[in-house]
């Protein structure tokens, strides 16, 4: 199984490096689902961010060095935003990878609360999965050892 | 079915306790502008149009209520003789279609001359992200038509100018403070630290046809939080708005303004010491009582709680600083009307985002709250807003429309 998983990263990964992935719209139920601490066998980060948030990059850039050194960390970028096609673009510039979503039609309200209830909208927000059911959520940019610790890496 | 019944009562039950008025889908409304498509290649998702809420409304001295709203790349007045009851067919506020930042933070503004003429102000987002204008148009016939907008600053650097906060003075000039990059666009340039971003000011001494060079207010603002303004007893303009303190704390500056735009007193106006290295996305609201009263809101995380404040700024701090409504009130506005306090949030539940108000009759000294309307859709934030010495709250949501609430 876990030959498996490595395999199926990998393919995952020359994926990435052929075309980015499309940005999915996020629903609530697709929201409680990903931030499910139980749903995430592997280290995990869900990086929520915006185009007006010039804070974001620099921890998207983090995320996406560290993911690319370390091939269970799995990243996964949410926009807070109404989905457009100018979200791809900074994060194609950057290189960013893993699964994108921005905000479906739904109240974005509901949204929010469906991510995190104790986010009060201020971004760079992330949460951290450690792959064994641990989970962390933290406001502002981070640095390599706040995000290992978290992940317990 | 169960739960959308639980949610009309209590909507209705609410809606009972303030006199409400609504314009609902269907009728003249600025509830859905139909915007950008769905993209293609998009496939699965949503093929909703984007809608951009973000709106104003300001009562003109003759007590008429103007609104204003984004659709597409034209900005609308709405016009109300009964408190927003029923709305006029809109006026087309910038003739030649341009690029309008009108969600979250960002809104188009209201403001009224000495001569009555009818101001609206707005950010145009440039080519880069996070760039843009300050745009301003004016009416000469109360909002039946408006002359070609301006652009207030004359740095026309693909750079931020934005989130613009618009009054009169009492002195009859037309006062716009914004967020500016251009200082930080400098020192990146020079591979200089530098915090934030700068507050820059334009004045104008012909009613908003025209604005002076604009100059500096401060350095280190916060980036994308919205600021805002109010009139001091003396008829000088006072702005508030999110700055970043030393080495990085997102505490609130207030300054007042000289005529020719300088600063004549800079202070720190909250101490709650938030810090962090993000965008809070949350701006504070203020408004002066006829006592010299500085009423203020605003959010902030203080001892490890995000939360709403209310507080009287003072030259020695805050006083009588208290939470503003549960864990999730967000976006909290602020009137005030002689003796009469009118705040104003939002509130999510869980299920639906409820709009809450609390009105003092005692300059502050004691509140009591309301609860307005629900909306199980997206939503603008509240402005409270005043007619001589009646207060109401105005509040745009995608299902409902606009709506005002007077606080009687």
């Amino acid at each position: 199984m876990r030959h498996f998983c490595l395999l199926l990263l990998l393919v995952l990964a020359c994926m990435k490096a052929a075309a980015a992935e499309p940005f999915l719209a996020l629903d609530r139920q697709g929201a409680r689902s990903l931030v499910d601490a139980n749903s995430h066998a592997l280290p995990t980060i869900i990086a929520l961010w915006s185009s007006d948030c010039s804070h974001c990059k620099n921890n998207l850039k983090l995320f996406a060095r560290m993911a690319a050194a370390n091939p269970r960390l799995r990243l996964i970028t949410i926009a807070v935003e109404p989905l457009s096609e100018e979200l791809a673009v900074p994060l194609d510039r950057l290189g960013i990878p893993g699964a994108r979503y921005a905000y479906g039609p739904e109240s974005p309200d509901a949204l929010a609360h469906a991510l995190d209830p104790k986010w009060r909208g201020e971004l760079p927000r992330t949460l951290l999965f450690d792959g064994n059911g641990g989970k962390e959520a933290v406001s502002g940019v981070m640095d390599e050892q706040g995000v290992r610790r978290h992940l317990r890496l | 079915m169960a739960i959308w019944m639980t949610h009309f009562h209590k909507l209705g039950a609410a809606a009972a306790l303030a006199t409400a008025v609504s314009v609902l889908p269907g009728s003249v409304s600025a509830a859905e502008p139909k915007e950008k498509a769905a993209m293609p290649g998009m496939g699965g998702m949503a093929k909703k149009a984007r809608t951009e809420l973000a709106s104003s409304a300001a009562f003109a001295a003759d007590g008429r209520l103007l609104a204003v709203a984004k659709q597409g790349e034209h900005l609308m007045l709405y016009r109300s003789d009964d408190q927003g009851a029923s709305w006029s067919a809109p006026v087309i506020v910038n003739a030649q279609p341009e690029a309008i930042s009108g969600d979250g933070e960002n809104r188009p503004k209201i403001a009224f001359a000495q001569d009555g003429g009818v101001l609206v102000s707005w950010t145009k987002p440039l080519g880069k992200p996070n760039t843009g204008e300050v745009r301003l148009a004016r009416s000469d016939d109360g909002g039946a038509s408006f002359a070609a907008p301006i652009t207030v600053h004359r740095d026309r650097q693909e750079i931020t100018h934005r989130f613009e906060a618009i009054t009169a003075g009492g002195d009859g000039r037309i006062y716009i403070a914004w967020i500016d990059k251009r200082d930080l666009e400098s020192a990146k340039a020079a591979q200089k630290p530098y915090r934030g971003a700068a507050i820059y000011a334009a004045v104008s001494e012909d009613g908003g046809r025209s604005f002076k060079a604009e100059v500096k207010v401060a350095d280190h603002s916060c980036e994308c939080c919205r600021i805002t303004t109010a009139v001091d007893t003396d008829g000088a303009p006072l702005f508030l708005w999110r700055h970043v303190f030393e080495p990085n704390e997102r505490d609130h500056a207030l300054a007042k303004l000289k005529t020719d735009g300088t600063p004549s007193a800079f202070q720190r106006a909250t101490f709650d010491r938030w810090r962090i290295d993000g965008c809070p996305h949350h701006g504070p609201s203020l408004a002066v009582a006829p006592d010299g009263t500085r009423h203020a809101v605003w959010f902030n995380q203080k001892d490890g709680e995000g939360r709403v404040f209310y507080g009287r700024l003072t030259a020695n701090g805050v006083d009588g600083q208290r939470f503003v409504g549960g864990e999730k009130a967000a976006h909290a506005d602020l009137a005030v009307a002689g003796r009469r306090v009118a705040i104003t949030w939002k509130e999510f539940d869980g299920e639906t985002t409820q709009l809450h108000a609390e009105v003092s009759d005692d300059g502050g000294a004691s509140f009591k709250p309301r609860v307005l309307a629900a909306t199980g859709g997206a939503s603008d934030q509240a402005r409270a807003i005043k007619r001589g010495n009646d207060l109401f709250v105005f509040w745009r949501t995608e299902r409902e429309g606009m709506r005002v609430f007077e606080l009687r």
